[in-house]
């Protein structure tokens, strides 16, 4: 450390000759205690092996009292807490991420009255997408970051170069100490007592009269493995809005028509659409009879195609390559490469996409012939047999406008309509107008019949007529999908693995240490963990029975400081 | 040694504040790229009823007036003289106006525009790619672009002669 | 269904053992006094006598699992009965794992009592055996439920070390303002656990005795402004009617014809009334029992239950405490949140979506991350941190029951209201 060569304010230099850096608690080399309130301590405080944080110094300037902010682990704890707040606030109504087409400074007064729109008015209607709510986030990584920075790096040191001949007020203020007398000489003690302790998983050290004992040391490590998961973690949660990273559609797919996923090469096509629901039997007789349905599996037969060529060029035919196939279900999306596809919801309302009708003498029934017919996108002219139809007017969604004429009510086929100018023999010069309509319910519902005879001067001369299912082609159901990508996962997959093998460290193990000196036939020892005292007293009373020292586990506790 | 330790310090701190601003930047002014006001507009690339295909650069240099319509749209079919009746007026004062027909198909356009004597420039855009760069919700809407290529102001509704054509003046105004 | 009907009576068996030893935890610590025998050797033999016997019904209670799974073809946490049934079990399995490293059964004079009441309010919701809706048809759903429950059961273990920790060093003879706050908040730990019996209780009465209101409520649509009615069964006698509702049919319960009075406009959801009416159901047969108590035994609950702890030592309580807590923070991690990550990204496409169970858990975590970071400083061991796992628990048990009856969301389970 470079301070020792600069003037200190505080003399840190320690009677054993070891010079501290400023703020030090417990001296790096002997563990004597340096500052009067640990001097006061019965128990010594054994956090980070009392070194100074990182941050420690003499005078701080603005840097360094930021700094020192977001070092403190009662910041963090505030830090913490105030998220916590903050998100529950969040719970009380829902989120207004939950509705699809709100409008929330309407929405939240209508539902939830006068209360709700001040939930609305605070912000808290979007609390985890508030500035706030970020800014804490930030603030608890920038804390992460730091105080985990200040400390891990002095720990390290200090444990490193854990010196063996431990001061006398260390040993004896330790919550687990024993103290006696043993009648040989202290290092032959010491070396008989040497392969006890190992047996017991410990690595131990001895300096002449003096043995240090120590095992899972890793485990200190921990909590800033730990740290470094959940900063990888942030980051990636961060990272995810970089623009090209991220998307999420929720797109329609009408069966059998490969649809574009914008933004992207590929195509994917509903190659059938499956629901099953659960039968009556299946059901718990207190859903029984109460007309309840449940499903049981929705599955959509996807094919992922890439485009080729053709693929931005309006009025073009892309050209599509398969490169895989996959049944998805809830729980089973489809991936590839990174392009995800999740079953989302289902209509079950067919979608017409051609038909073929015959031309047919009203009167004889004589055919003349089939026209093919695309719904979606219809041609201009048709031949049947001797006769041509001419396209005049074409609506997706056939309605009655206020003044009674035809109006189109939405681009949604809906209620596909047709009307055309037929010319041909038999029939006027100038050709007779014919409506068409495709399904059978509008067929009905605006009296196609009716509206053609009346447009050919009284009587029907002809009919457009679907003669058998062969000649119409339709989709029979549309999937909606959710195609997401997200390539920040990994990091989030990765931050979270790291995160928890920091955890394990910290938690499953528990870093034992045990320090004894015999000065003249008195033995001192001090023994400090940071979890478990439970069981290193028992280790400590197993290894001092073994040596014949017979001692009460619960003796071991230091008592002078006990509350009891 | 200190030395390095305070410009350490300080690198960790600014990337901090970076990051956190940039984080707080993006909640609070969304990341959704819907155009606003005084944004560059979004460039297309649309099939015409012209047979050609047409794009946003292409107009660049003249104020543009792009309005998304579509003839199932009652306003949209209300506001289509006045559309003609200002494409007349200002096509040779370097003004464009283009019509972009939202998810029909071509026949009904062409019927429609057959029917309403419409001459302007009309693009198909059958999958919606363009109400997507757009942000478009409820129809009609009209943007009014400079020639520079930037947003000037965003119409949502019906427009009739009088506003459009002031409107207008001020989009040529604006530069 | 053989086995489905099996798994049942295990079910029964269980909770019969539980109180069992429940009963005999309690003859160890109170015989003591009465007999003339060596009160050490009698605690001891109890002690053991009380262990054994949970220890039975801990194997009775997996075979309820084990053969429930089997009959019902998926992991049995996906209602609130199997739910609670589980968490219940994962409760004794945690309290297991602590006895072993710290051989203190005294631990279980709490530990039972707790999950025979956790085990009763399972029982209070349906417990036929239902499909699974397809977002719950994943092996997700046994992985994440059973490893988050049993990270809460560790929490749990730390509320109830945390409360013998209380109940233990609280000093009944001190008068000073700090003391008196103490006494009294302890002691409504000690009434919040009556009160939950009460509503066992009252459930249980009026279930047998095949008690039936019913209400018809007039539901407005504030979007569309347009109503419909809906009907409202109770089965506790009616003290608060739903909002806007009108008597369709109601048995008379001690003279009382109709409902007392109706419940507040805000409370104007479907099942709102009902909540209400159970909660207040819980609150006066709560009372009484409360008041039945003291009036039996004569001083605070806690007083009286403070000398049978007087041979542990308050700073072993306080370490099992921290102990279940750090060995369930990992197992809640990994189970509550990251393996919900996993499967919310599987599921729905998104591993994560503020879904108030999803911000619940949140803050668990964050709760007892703070709880973490507070024990590390001086002067937060003990009883503060003490108290500090009496509330993570309310958070717990608000994350896991508290959620689906109150806000609801994704995770709602069948049955719940």
């Amino acid at each position: 450390m470079s301070e020792g060569s600069k003037p200190l304010i505080q003399n840190t230099k320690c009677e054993c000759g070891h010079q501290n850096p400023p703020g030090t608690v417990l001296c790096e080399a002997c563990g004597k205690p340096l500052t009067k309130e640990a001097e006061a301590q019965q128990i010594l405080e054994m956090r980070y092996d009392g070194v100074a944080r990182r941050s420690q110094k003499a005078n701080p300037g603005f840097i360094d009292k930021v700094w020192n902010f977001f070092s403190s682990v009662k910041v963090a704890i505030y830090l913490i807490l105030l998220t916590l707040i903050g998100s529950s606030l969040g719970t009380i109504l829902p989120q207004e991420s939950t509705f699809l087409n709100i409008d929330p400074s309407v929405y939240y007064k209508e539902e939830y009255g006068q209360l709700g729109h001040i939930y609305y008015l605070l912000g808290l209607s979007h609390t985890y997408t508030s500035w706030w709510f970020v800014l804490l986030l930030v603030m608890i990584g920038a804390s992460l970051v730091i105080c985990s920075l200040d400390r891990v790096l002095p720990l390290y040191k200090a444990l490193s170069r854990q010196r063996i001949p431990k001061h006398m007020s260390f040993l004896t203020r330790q919550r687990v100490v024993y103290q006696g007398t043993v009648e040989q000489d202290g290092a032959e003690w010491v070396e008989r007592v040497k392969p006890l302790i190992k047996k017991k998983g410990y690595r131990v050290r001895t300096d002449g009269g003096t043995l240090l004992a120590e095992k899972q040391r890793f485990s200190r490590w921990g909590p800033y493995v730990l740290h470094i998961g959940l900063i990888i973690f942030l980051l990636a949660v961060l990272g995810r809005n970089l623009p090209g990273l991220h998307m999420d559609e929720h797109m329609a797919f009408p069966e059998g028509e490969p649809v574009h996923i914008k933004n992207t090469s590929y195509y994917l096509m509903n190659d059938g659409f499956k629901v099953e629901f659960y039968t009556e039997e299946d059901m718990p007789n207190e859903f029984k009879g109460k007309g309840k349905v449940l499903p049981k599996k929705f599955e959509t037969e996807a094919i992922l195609y890439v485009c080729e060529s053709n693929c931005n060029t309006p009025g073009q035919e892309p050209q599509l390559k398969e490169v895989t196939r996959h049944n998805i279900e809830v729980n089973h999306p489809l991936n590839y490469k990174g392009l995800k596809a999740y079953q989302f919801d289902y209509d079950l309302t067919p979608i017409l996409r051609t038909v073929s009708p015959m031309l047919i003498d009203s009167k004889t029934g004589e055919q003349y012939g089939k026209i093919d017919l695309s719904i979606k996108d219809p041609v201009r002219e048709y031949k049947a047999g001797d006769y041509t139809l001419t396209l005049t007017q074409t609506f997706t969604d056939f309605g009655l406008g206020d003044d009674g004429k035809p109006v189109n009510l939405s681009p949604n086929p809906n209620a596909p309509a047709f009307l055309f100018l037929i010319k041909g023999p038999n029939l006027p010069a100038d050709g007779i107008q014919y409506f068409y309509f495709p399904k059978q319910v509008d067929k009905e519902r605006f009296q196609q019949d009716a509206i053609n005879a009346q447009l050919a001067g009284g009587e029907n001369l002809v009919t457009l007529d679907v003669l058998s299912m062969d000649d119409v082609d339709f989709a029979e159901s549309t999937t909606y999908l959710n195609i997401r990508v997200d390539k920040a996962m990994p990091f989030i997959w990765v931050g979270a693995f790291i995160g928890m093998i920091g955890l394990v460290m910290g938690f499953y193990f528990h870093h034992r240490r045990i320090w004894l000196r015999v000065d003249d036939g008195t033995l001192t020892l001090g023994a400090h963990t940071n979890k478990n005292w439970f069981g290193l007293r028992r280790e400590v009373a197993a290894i001092l029975n073994q040596m014949n020292i017979e001692v009460d586990e619960k003796s071991l506790e230091n008592n002078r400081g006990s509350q009891a | 040694m200190g030395k390095s330790k305070k410009s350490i310090q300080i690198v960790i701190l600014l990337a901090i504040v970076l990051i956190g601003v940039y984080a707080v930047a993006t909640v609070v002014f969304g990341s959704d790229e819907v155009p606003k006001v005084g944004e560059k507009a979004a460039n297309f690339e649309l099939l015409g009823m012209d047979g050609n295909v047409h794009t946003m650069s292409e107009y660049e240099g003249k104020a543009r007036v792009i309005n998304f319509w579509g003839t199932y749209c009652p306003p949209c079919v209300r506001e289509m003289p006045a559309l003609q009746a200002q494409w007349e007026k200002w096509k040779d004062q370097g003004v464009e106006i283009v019509g972009i027909n939202v998810g029909e198909n071509k026949m009904t356009v062409e019927n429609f525009v057959a029917q309403t004597g419409v001459k302007f420039p009309i693009l198909m855009d059958p999958d919606r790619d363009a109400v997507a760069s757009y942000g478009v919700g409820p129809m009609p809407t009209t943007f009014f672009v400079t020639a520079s290529g930037k947003i000037h102001h965003i119409r949502i509704g019906e427009l009739d002669l009088d506003t459009l054509d002031k409107q207008i003046e001020q989009l040529v105004k604006a530069k | 269904m053989n086995l489905i009907d099996f798994s049942g009576d295990a079910f029964v068996v269980s909770f019969l053992l539980y109180c069992a030893s429940f009963i005999m935890y309690a003859i160890a610590v109170m015989g003591r006094r009465f007999r003339k025998r060596e009160p050490e050797a009698h605690l001891a033999k109890w002690g053991k006598i009380a262990f054994v016997t949970a220890s039975i019904g801990l194997i009775g209670h997996l075979l309820y699992f084990f053969t429930r799974w089997a009959g019902s073809g998926h992991v049995p946490v996906s209602n609130m009965y199997e739910f609670m049934s589980f968490l219940s079990m994962a409760i004794m399995i945690a309290f297991l794992v602590l006895y072993f490293i710290y051989k203190k059964s005294l631990l279980g004079l709490f530990a039972l009592p707790l999950v025979i009441l956790i085990m009763a309010y399972a029982a209070v919701f349906p417990q036929e055996v239902q499909p699974l809706i397809p977002s719950l048809q994943s092996y997700w759903l046994g992985i994440h439920v059973t490893l988050a429950a049993l990270g809460d059961a560790f929490f749990a273990v730390g509320f109830i070390a945390g409360l013998m920790h209380l109940l233990r060093t609280v000093n009944f003879t001190a008068t000073d303002k700090g003391a008196r706050r103490e006494q009294r908040w302890l002691e409504l730990c000690m009434f919040a656990i009556v009160v939950l019996l009460g509503f066992i209780l009252s459930v249980y009465s009026f279930r047998t005795a095949g008690y039936e209101a019913v209400f018809n409520q007039t539901q407005i649509d504030p979007k569309t402004e347009t109503s419909k009615i809906v009907k409202v069964e109770y089965n506790m006698p009616p003290i608060v009617a739903p909002y806007q509702s009108e008597t369709e049919s109601m048995q008379s319960f001690l003279g009382m014809k109709s409902p007392l009075f109706e419940a507040p406009s805000w409370m104007h959801g479907v099942n709102a009334g009902r909540k209400l009416n159970t909660v207040i159901w819980s609150l006066v047969s709560g009372i009484i029992l409360y008041g039945l108590l003291r009036l039996f035994i004569r001083r605070p609950i806690a007083k009286f239950i403070q000398p049978a702890l007087n041979k542990l030592n308050p700073d072993d309580l306080d370490e099992i405490s921290y102990r279940a807590i750090a060995i369930g923070f990992p197992v809640f991690t990994l189970g509550g949140l990251i393996f919900a990550m996993i499967w919310a990204e599987i599921a729905w496409g998104r591993f994560w979506g503020w879904d108030p169970k999803e911000v619940w858990a949140l803050i668990t975590w964050l709760f007892y991350s703070v709880y973490l970071h507070l024990r590390l400083s001086r002067g937060w061991q003990g009883k503060y941190s003490s108290w500090l796992s009496v509330i993570g628990f309310i958070v717990v048990m608000f994350t896991l029951v508290g959620v689906n009856l109150i806000i609801a969301g994704l995770h709602s389970y069948a049955g719940t209201d």
